[in-house]
């Protein structure tokens, strides 16, 4: 196994000792072309702004190799972004951490102040994106975004080894995908990258400073739907309940989904909702005046035991039903002749 | 009709008089203008800057650019929904949306660039120093005194007018999504920036086709066609027939001239916009991923998510779940 050590900085000058001692060919202060006895494939390195560059590798490697990188320093951050479609392996303070899009976790941020080996598998093309990016910079961000979800991100832990360890989210994966198909040989190649780096650090800067954000949502068709069959409810308020399979299927779903984002959007159960809407109604139909009888009044609304209607009223008005009703007048003609004169 | 007469440039120092014939005031990278519109300005190091603009005018909109500082070329991405026109010398261009909407133009040259009422536009201008063009053309062995021998023969100057590649379309209608200003913005948009030089670098390198040289009226109805397509992009490809009669063209010279134009033909383009659509669709989270394939008219989801992973490299899937 080869072992090749070296450091990072932010300026393309650690490249030249780097290259050295894997005898490979130092092009233009940018690019490495790995020798043939190791693999085959390049590195390009570029310094994006001041305080951001970029290492961008795709080789496929013959013999294993063991890359060290030896603490330094600089104050950076690296953003390890691992396109690989197999495991590489990152050791840091004896752990080996795996990383791939294989292994669902493709992005590490690792402080340049820790020791850390990069050994990459043999035999498949190792893809990667590398930004270093000074810390005072991200420092500066954090400050100037302010939220008390920091407290608890790996990123603002110090002693740490390893501040961030999580998939690549789809865009930045578009991005980096992009760049596979071009030549590091293009003289576009450059502006490309860069633009790509920045992009990167804009997609995870935005997905940082939204990561508490997500919740479980519910697509604006399905509420749509749900409402309809509230409204439909509403509209049948003498009938019977309509029972929840048949509420589902008018949504289109199934009826455990149906429930459970009936209930997310509208604190209640189907059914719960119906009784106490009915119950507001009956109240309603109780003090009109235009009910002889409790019975008539529960026939009207569907009910057939008194007993059930009561018990559900009291539940919600801590009344009896019978409290409520104000009885109709059978003197209905003398009311309409004064109403006349 | 308001005309203002400004100036360009990398370096900045044309922004307080801008912003003042604008009757605005300059707030931090914004300028602040009556009409309410979002104009952004960003220097992206090693001579680059960017001006982003969106806005909707309320009254023709006259504007002459004389520039103090002529040592620069400038790109401009044009995303205008209404009508907009660029004359230098003896010639007019109209440089909106559906038209040419991607010039490249010396900062020696002054134009007049004319706006109607009711027109909104997005866009991004970029001011590159010569110099970083001129060593970017020696080292790919560009001559660009012969590819703009046609336009100008008289001066050693560069004017160009385009279409953007569809590619450069896209990331120009991604960054028009994010929210302007503070630093993710700056990250995103300098991104943008760097990616579509390289694009234009690409294009000049590999793309010898002059957009310039093409028959006004042909170019006006591919471009028709092409405008057809996006907005049909749910529905099923129309046949070449179709579209060739559309064109008034006979199916070989239409196959000819839209890979000409658009870099790709008429079928593989028409995939690509459709599976863009149903990106942006995904990342809404509205729809499941076989509502949006019948939505396409995908004859079935596994269809649509080999074509899919075709394009983007993985599957619509994992693409949702690592949203």
């Amino acid at each position: 196994m080869k072992r090749i050590t070296h450091f990072y900085s932010l300026t393309p000058e650690w490249q030249h000792s780097f290259a050295k001692e894997m005898g490979g060919e130092l092009i233009d202060n940018k690019i490495i072309v790995i020798p043939e006895d190791i693999g085959h494939g390049y590195s390009y390195f570029t310094q994006v702004t001041p305080g951001i560059s970029v290492l961008y590798v795709d080789f496929v490697l013959d013999t294993p190799i063991k890359i060290t990188r030896q603490k330094s320093d600089n104050e950076l951050y690296i953003f390890h972004f691992d396109m690989s479609e197999h495991v590489n392996l990152i050791r840091i303070n004896k752990i080996d951490y795996r990383i791939g899009t294989h292994e669902d976790l493709g992005l590490a941020i690792i402080d340049n102040k820790m020791k850390s080996t990069f050994k990459p598998a043999v035999g498949d093309r190792t893809l990667a994106v590398r930004l270093l990016v000074d810390k005072k910079l991200l420092d500066e961000f954090i400050k100037t975004h302010p939220s008390e979800e920091h407290g608890n991100r790996k990123i603002s832990v110090p002693k740490k080894s390893l501040y961030y360890y999580d998939h690549i989210d789809s865009h930045s994966m578009l991005l980096i995908r992009s760049i596979k198909d071009r030549s590091v040989f293009d003289s576009s190649f450059e502006s490309y990258l860069k633009g790509i780096s920045l992009r990167l650090l804009g997609n995870f800067l935005d997905r940082y400073e939204h990561s508490q954000a997500v919740k479980d949502e519910i697509t604006d068709v399905e509420i749509e739907s749900v409402t309809k069959t509230q409204t439909y409810l509403l509209d049948n308020l003498y009938n019977p309940f309509p029972s929840v399979p048949f509420l589902s299927k008018m949504a289109g779903m199934s009826p455990s989904k149906y429930k459970m984002i009936f209930k997310k959007q509208f604190h209640n159960t189907p059914k719960n909702l119906f009784i106490e809407e009915k119950m507001i109604l009956a109240n309603r139909l109780l003090q009109s005046g235009d009910y002889k009888t409790l019975t008539e009044v529960i026939y009207e609304l569907n009910y057939s035991k008194l007993s059930y209607f009561c018990s559900k009223y009291y539940e919600l008005f801590h009344r009896k039903p019978a409290d409520d009703l104000v009885k109709k007048k059978y003197n209905q003609k003398c009311i309409t002749k004064s109403t006349l004169q | 009709m308001k005309i203002i007469e400004h100036s360009f440039g990398p370096d900045l120092d044309w922004l307080p008089h801008y912003a003042e014939q604008l009757g605005g005031k300059i707030d931090g990278n914004f300028i602040i203008a009556p009409d309410n519109g979002i104009r952004y300005i960003l220097p992206c190091g090693e001579g680059i800057s960017a001006f982003y603009v969106d806005v909707t005018y309320n009254s023709d909109f006259h504007k002459i650019q004389k520039n103090r500082d002529t040592d620069f070329i400038g790109l401009y991405y044009n995303l205008t929904d209404g009508e907009a026109t660029l004359t230098a010398r003896d010639f007019m261009y109209n440089v909106s949306r559906w038209h040419y909407n991607l010039s490249v133009i010396d900062g020696l040259i002054n134009t007049d660039y004319v706006v109607k009422s009711g027109s909104r536009t997005y866009g991004l201008a970029i001011f590159i120093k010569k110099s970083i063009i001129e060593s970017y053309a020696k080292k790919e062995n560009i001559v660009i005194n012969q590819i703009e021998e046609i336009t100008n023969p008289e001066k050693n100057t560069i004017i160009r007018f385009d279409r953007m590649s569809y590619d450069s379309y896209y990331i120009l209608e991604e960054l028009h999504k994010q929210k302007v200003g503070g630093p993710i913005f700056d990250f995103n948009l300098a991104g943008t920036v760097h990616l579509l030089i390289s694009n234009y670098l690409r294009k000049l390198s590999t793309n010898k086709i002059i957009l310039q040289t093409v028959n006004q009226t042909d170019l006006n109805n591919i471009i028709l066609i092409q405008k057809y397509l996006i907005e049909h992009a749910e529905e099923t490809f129309p046949s070449i027939k179709q579209m060739a009669d559309m064109a008034n063209m006979s199916e070989s010279k239409f196959k000819i001239l839209f890979r000409k134009i658009t870099g790709s033909t008429p079928n593989v383009f028409f995939m690509e916009n459709k599976l863009i659509k149903a990106k942006e669709l995904l990342e809404e989270k509205q729809y499941s991923i076989s509502q949006i394939s019948d939505k396409f008219h995908f004859t079935n989801n596994s269809y649509f998510t080999s074509k899919f992973k075709e394009y983007y490299g993985l599957s619509p899937k994992i693409f949702i779940k690592h949203l």
